[in-house]
């Protein structure tokens, strides 16, 4: 609840109205066309062919996969997410380009579902990154995912859907829940503060007592060196 | 981007580098890694990297009762979960020595060869979409579909049907199933020259699948191969005929073998076996209106159920290869120790990591394919 009183009012701005004018067009581009990453972290996964492919045709509402996360603007995760998987989840997530919207598929990112006692699953995925929209079910069927996504897109057409600011403002939050799970030297590759310093989304929740934990463990930088050889061996046979 | 904390580990000079082909990655079978050393785009090395998919199967079922689990089962392969369900079935049957009923029997290959059908669909169309024919991922799929319609209306469940129970299945067959049935094979028999144009005799496939992934037939022993891509060897070892479970030694059908043990044996094999199990399929339509009784045995009040102290090993044939469990009990109302020893964790790991030697990274994928490794089964 704590967290939720934290997240701050953005008031409208009184600008140009036709810059606001110009918001809505963009907004409404954004949710006709959305490219998935749907990375198969579960057995939800098995029903995102039937919906892709000809008989429920999800490109028919301007959605269709996509193979690299750099250029992806939904993240679908299909399923129970084993400890090992949520390293690269977040890994991937945090590679993504903002706006980016986190849907979860499947009772078990909701609160772990079946394996709700299982030692090698994370229950709850809101806990490691801010979650857009839940399809809940097990599995749900591809017109449940496909009604989902329609409301995914309702809401970045009215500008509902910007919980990706929400990971940002509150970074120490989730960077805990993290370290709580990976060890304290948990790091990834990607400059969150900075990020958030360049979109000026710093909240208050941004730094805190698990951002100091990553600077401590940050191994400091080396210089690179690069050399071209001439002389390499052949690989022996 | 902090490099310093993804520095690379500093190696001799040489041509080779290593790659990360997974898991998150469309040229792999579910969530799966491989880590592969390349020459150029020769792989020199492969190890496989599991593990993304465990959720701890073994234990879980030592932590439900007897009847909970059937629930679980299905999940440990996701594209064929009948198999699962039965094989557990008929382990906690041996036990408690119950007598599954005969209408229960039929139903229940019923069940498993329309499974394997939907699995073996679905197989084509991934193997297809490897070699960049992505025409026939989108008909095997939406033929599945009709599948999983049939699924939905005779078990209640598109995927998961969780079907079985100790002691026989749950429901009976809707009114006019059969009929529909009957439709639905006539429908996917008629796709068949089709799905050969567009596919088997398709010359992309064919040049790239002839003389990918070769084991022969004393490796496939060795390996602890089994299934169809044992078949694909010449070996014709079939457990539905060498160790009839159900009633499967009350059916006639062929077991389909291909000698040169490659990519493109495996996959005829499989498509010979499509065939084959529209046959059993349809000699089940003829007989079963015939076998009258009860569905189910009845058993003990299912929330506390003392399963008789024991321990057994049963094995079905999946569309995958040899699917067995071991169960034991120790006379209390949850099993002691339940191991699965599926097909997959052999194909995906040992068999892939050799076959993937020497041959060139592009074919990784559709190796993968054709040996129909099911990663979730892998991890469990
Ligand atoms: S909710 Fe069900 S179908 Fe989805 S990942 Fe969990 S067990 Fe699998």
């Amino acid at each position: 609840m704590s967290r939720l009183q934290k997240i701050p009012v953005v008031e409208e701005k009184k600008g140009n109205p036709l810059a606001r004018v110009f918001d809505d067009l963009v907004r409404f581009c954004r949710s006709r066309s959305l490219f998935i990453l749907h990375y198969c972290t579960g057995c939800g996964a098995i029903e995102l062919p039937p919906a892709m492919t000809s008989r429920f045709d999800m490109e028919r509402l301007g959605i269709q996969p996509m193979v690299s996360p750099r250029q992806a603007d939904i993240l679908l995760i299909t399923g129970y997410v084993s400890i090992k998987t949520l390293k690269r989840v977040i890994l991937t997530y945090e590679q993504m380009g903002s706006p980016k919207y986190v849907v979860g598929i499947c009772s078990c990112t909701v609160n772990g579902g079946m394996y709700w006692q299982s030692y090698a699953t994370a229950k709850k995925l809101d806990e490691y990154m801010p979650v857009d929209l839940y399809i809940a079910g097990c599995m749900p069927r591809p017109e449940a995912v496909i009604s989902g996504l329609q409301k995914l897109m309702d809401r970045i057409n009215s500008g509902e859907a910007d919980s990706w600011q929400d990971y940002y403002r509150n970074y120490d939050y989730y960077l805990g829940n993290q370290q709580k799970l990976f060890g304290e030297d948990w790091q990834t590759p990607t400059d969150i503060i900075t990020e958030a310093k360049h979109y000026e989304l710093m909240g208050e929740g941004t730094l805190g007592q698990h951002t100091r934990l990553l600077e401590q463990h940050q191994k400091p930088l080396e210089a690179l060196e690069m050399r071209l050889g001439h002389n390499i061996k052949e690989p022996v046979e | 981007m902090r490099p310093e904390n993804y520095e690379a580990q500093r190696q001799p000079p040489s041509n080779e580098y290593e790659l990360n082909f997974g898991p998150n990655h469309p040229g792999i079978e579910g969530n799966y890694a491989l880590k592969v050393k390349l020459h150029g785009d020769i792989v020199l090395e492969a190890k496989a990297d599991g593990g993304y998919l465990h959720r701890g199967f073994e234990k879980l079922m030592e932590q439900r009762l007897w009847i909970q689990n059937i629930a679980l089962v299905p999940r440990i392969c996701v594209p064929d979960p009948s198999p699962m369900e039965l094989c557990y079935s008929m382990a906690v049957e041996e036990l408690c020595g119950l007598k599954v009923p005969q209408r229960a029997q039929w139903l229940r290959v019923m069940q498993l060869e329309l499974s394997r059908i939907a699995a073996h669909l679905f197989t084509f169309g991934g193997h297809a979409a490897t070699t960049g024919m992505y025409s026939t991922m989108y008909w095997g799929v939406a033929d599945r579909d009709l599948l999983l319609d049939l699924f939905e209306e005779f078990t209640g469940g598109r995927v998961y049907s969780i079907y079985n129970i100790p002691g026989g299945v749950r429901r009976e067959l809707p009114e006019g199933f059969l009929q529909r049935l009957t439709e639905t094979l006539d429908y996917i028999e008629s796709r068949l020259p089709d799905y050969d144009n567009l596919f088997f005799k398709n010359q992309v496939f064919v040049k790239r699948a002839k003389g990918t992934g070769v084991m022969s037939r004393e490796q496939a022993l060795e390996w602890g191969v089994t299934g169809p891509n044992l078949r694909a060897t010449g070996l014709a070892f079939d457990v539905r005929r060498d160790d009839p479970y159900l009633v499967y030694d009350q059916l006639a059908f062929d077991i389909p073998v291909e000698e040169s043990g490659d990519a493109w044996a495996r996959t005829l094999v499989r498509r010979q076996e499509l065939m084959e199990s529209i046959r059993i399929l349809r000699q089940v339509v003829e007989i079963l209106p015939d076998i009258h009784g009860p569905i189910r045995a009845p058993i003990p009040n299912p929330l506390a159920w003392n399963v008789p102290a024991g321990e057994t090993y049963t094995r079905v044939e999946s569309s995958k290869g040899e699917l067995c469990y071991y169960v034991v009990s120790n006379g209390g109302p949850k099993p002691y120790r339940v191991h699965v020893r599926g097909p997959s964790s052999m194909h995906a790991v040992q068999v892939l990591e050799k076959m993937s030697v020497g041959s060139r990274i592009e074919d990784i994928a559709q190796t993968m394919f054709s040996l129909d490794a099911c990663p979730p089964e892998v991890d469990r």
